[in-house]
């Protein structure tokens, strides 16, 4: 039982020590029947380099993850993802920018970093979510990533040998989380706030 | 654990480590030659170049229908300023649509937007692919009017498509560039965790296996130390098929070989004590022996008196004593030969001359146990048709089987005075020893008295002395034999000698 609250208490300082480690920077919550919807901006993912990338006429990827967690805990209450591939059009001016099944062209790569990076109003989770949360301190998780490949594509990039090989399933897996994950992240979190009751 | 046990795993471990160690570390350089191989510069850069080769060749696509959108603005600018009628254009645009691959149509609209001229490619030429198309806008001046020739030019989607796809191919290849040294690593890692755990699973069977041959080699020197403690009643259980088994079926050998040796050393210290007891007897009692009898002899001859019932008693009592001066020497000549029994000599010899003698002897003990007549017992002497070769003393042997067979020839005659009685002596031989077996088929020996027969002065019968049967166990014991007895087949007792071959069948 020693063990047990030992081992509890070092998680909760573990976890308390990754969420101070986090920036924290201004996020606009709002409240819309039981369901937060929040306003932010991770437009400084495009560095020089991004955005020379997203305009070398190649598709790349910009994904922003927000994840609502509680206070003092690494639980996630609910998530929301959505990501745009952008290609510079080789043969006309402007940004191709394909969100979920829809295409926009947009024309300046601001514009595209403002329709990408820049949320305004994104329902993050349900209401059901948060019931059992009312009057619990939570806060919003960001993580915004440059050019991640999926899962899906990574593993059809990257196929283990068909033969009897006993280490391949296994270091497959951790080289393509390697190799797929991001060229740039960036990390940042919301002030705590409370569910409203 | 013990030291064997530590050792044993020590030499497990190190053989394990050394092995799987070693082929980490080649794994390890081989993994990063496999990969420098696989994975370098020139390769990367080469898939970047196709990219830019790709890219290049969209850019001047880009231009080339640039160029085109200028040259069909010329050409309708040049046709209208010779020949004013826009009504006049469209054979031009035809043969200005068939000149470029790239245009798929031309419009002509004037300065309100009302279009002038239209032609589009026929869709023949690219049904079935896909194309992406723009619209190239040139403006044309002629005479005082502002006209707008709209080029739209296409180019197929495939060429985007495989922009695309070298980009991706490039862009992993170049991610596994700046990892290679990481997913090495990473190989060698897994490939070390497999190792961690094959050496965890050696050290386990080890540790079993060691443990089941240590647990008997521990069960053994327990065993060894009851022994040299004096306890020869260790018996260790033999299981298993391996060296272990055979150095435990050896030891229970040796503890067996131990317990009889140390039997037969313990019933020859006692028959000797009896001997020796014996000769003291003899001595004590053969000596007073003559004087009674002559005091006896005298008290009877040197009365001279009248007295009648006297002279009857005291010839009665001369007959008394003379009778049990007699039976008295006996019994010391008995013991005194007891005493006497030399050890045995023994020398090369065959069991069937040994049988040949004693068919010899038969009629003897008959008359003998007949007090005078052949007793009525069928005495049956028989041996293998090949000699038996033993290392024996014949007569020590044979004095001992005589004892035997005068004893079932008494057993059988008490009870089948009549006749019916039969006594079966036969020598045989197996690969290891030879046999002498006597069987009767008298009333037998109780099972009770089966270990207790061949203690000396120990008998059933009324007369005995007790000393037959010990001689026989002392000189078979004296051969390096043993004798047992148990019950024969044909009811009575039955006897066997066995004595080691000289040589193995």
């Amino acid at each position: 039982m020693r063990y047990w609250l030992s081992a509890v208490v070092l998680l909760t300082a573990a976890v308390a020590y990754a969420q101070s480690g986090l920036p924290v920077r201004d996020f606009g919550v709002t409240w819309a029947r039981g369901a937060p919807r929040v306003s932010f901006s991770a437009k400084d993912l495009a560095d020089d380099r991004v955005r020379q990338e997203l305009s070398s006429g190649l598709r790349k990827r910009l994904v922003v993850t927000v994840r609502s967690h509680l206070k003092g805990s690494n639980r996630r209450i609910t998530d929301r993802q959505f990501g745009c591939d952008v290609t510079l059009d080789l043969w006309d001016d402007g940004y191709l920018v394909r969100i979920g099944n829809q295409s926009e062209r947009l024309k300046t790569l601001e514009q595209v970093l403002d329709r990408c990076l820049v949320v305004n109003g994104l329902f993050v989770g349900e209401p059901k979510s948060y019931e059992a949360q009312k009057g619990k301190d939570i806060y919003f998780f960001v993580k915004a990533e440059f050019n991640p490949i999926s899962k899906k594509q990574c593993s059809e990039l990257i196929r283990p040998t068909s033969g009897n090989d006993p280490i391949g399933p296994i270091t497959i897996n951790i080289v393509r989380r390697r190799i797929c994950r991001a060229e740039r992240t960036v990390e940042f979190r919301s002030e705590y706030l409370g569910v409203p009751e | 654990m013990s030291r064997f046990e530590r050792k044993i795993l020590f030499a497990i471990g190190l053989s394990v480590f050394l092995t799987l160690g070693g082929s980490v570390f080649l794994a390890q350089g081989a993994l990063r030659e496999v990969y420098r191989v696989g994975v370098n510069e020139r390769f990367g850069a080469e898939l970047v170049h196709g990219v830019e080769a790709r890219r290049a060749q969209l850019m001047a696509l880009r231009s080339g229908s640039e160029q085109v959108a200028d040259a069909v603005g010329w050409a309708v600018e040049a046709e209208l300023t010779k020949n004013r009628r826009t009504s006049k254009l469209e054979p031009l645009l035809h043969e200005l649509v068939k000149q470029y691959d790239t245009v798929a149509g031309i419009r002509v609209v004037d300065d309100v937007g009302r279009e002038v001229a239209s032609v589009s490619r026929e869709p023949d030429a690219t049904v079935g692919r896909a194309m992406r198309t723009t619209t190239r806008e040139r403006g044309i001046e002629v005479g005082g009017r502002n006209l707008r020739v709209d080029v739209e030019v296409a180019v197929p989607e495939v060429y985007f498509e495989r922009l695309q796809e070298a980009g991706e191919v490039a862009d992993v290849y170049s991610r596994l560039q700046r990892q290679s040294a990481s997913v090495s690593d990473v190989y060698v890692w897994v490939f070390g965790v497999l190792v961690f755990f094959v050496i965890v699973v050696a050290f386990l069977i080890g540790a079993v296996v060691s443990r089941r041959v240590t647990r008997r080699v521990t069960a053994l020197a327990d065993a060894s130390r009851k022994v040299g403690a004096g306890d020869l009643t260790v018996t260790l259980p033999t299981g298993a098929t391996d060296e272990v088994t055979e150095l435990t079926q050896a030891f229970n050998e040796m503890v067996r070989d131990l317990r009889d040796s140390r039997t037969r050393i313990e019933y020859l210290q006692r028959i000797s004590a009896w001997q020796d007891f014996a000769r003291r007897l003899a001595h004590e009692i053969k000596n007073p022996l003559t004087p009674i009898q002559l005091a006896a002899q005298e008290m009877d001859e040197t009365y001279d008196g009248g007295d009648e019932a006297y002279r009857k008693k005291l010839e009665h009592a001369r007959a008394i004593i003379e009778e049990e001066v007699a039976t008295l020497r006996r019994l010391v000549g008995e013991f005194s030969a007891f005493a006497k029994l030399p050890r045995a000599d023994l020398s090369p010899s065959d069991l069937c001359e040994l049988m040949q003698n004693i068919q010899d002897s038969v009629p003897a003990i008959l008359e003998d146990v007949g007090h005078g007549t052949p007793a009525p017992v069928e005495v049956r002497v028989s041996c293998a048709t090949e000699p038996i070769h033993v290392r024996m003393d014949p007569m020590m042997l044979k004095r001992g089987v005589d004892n035997i067979l005068r004893n079932a020839i008494q057993a059988v005659y008490e009870a089948k005075p009549s006749g019916g009685g039969h006594v079966f002596v036969r020598a045989y031989a197996t690969d290891v020893a030879g046999f002498i077996e006597v069987r009767d088929n008298g009333p037998g020996i109780g099972k009770e008295n089966w270990d207790r027969v061949f203690d000396p002065y120990y008998t059933t019968k009324a007369e005995g002395t007790g000393l037959g049967l010990a001689i026989v166990k002392k000189v078979v014991l004296e051969h390096g034999g043993e004798v047992r007895l148990d019950r024969a087949p044909e009811g009575g007792a039955r006897f066997c000698i066995e004595l080691p071959l000289m040589e193995s069948r």
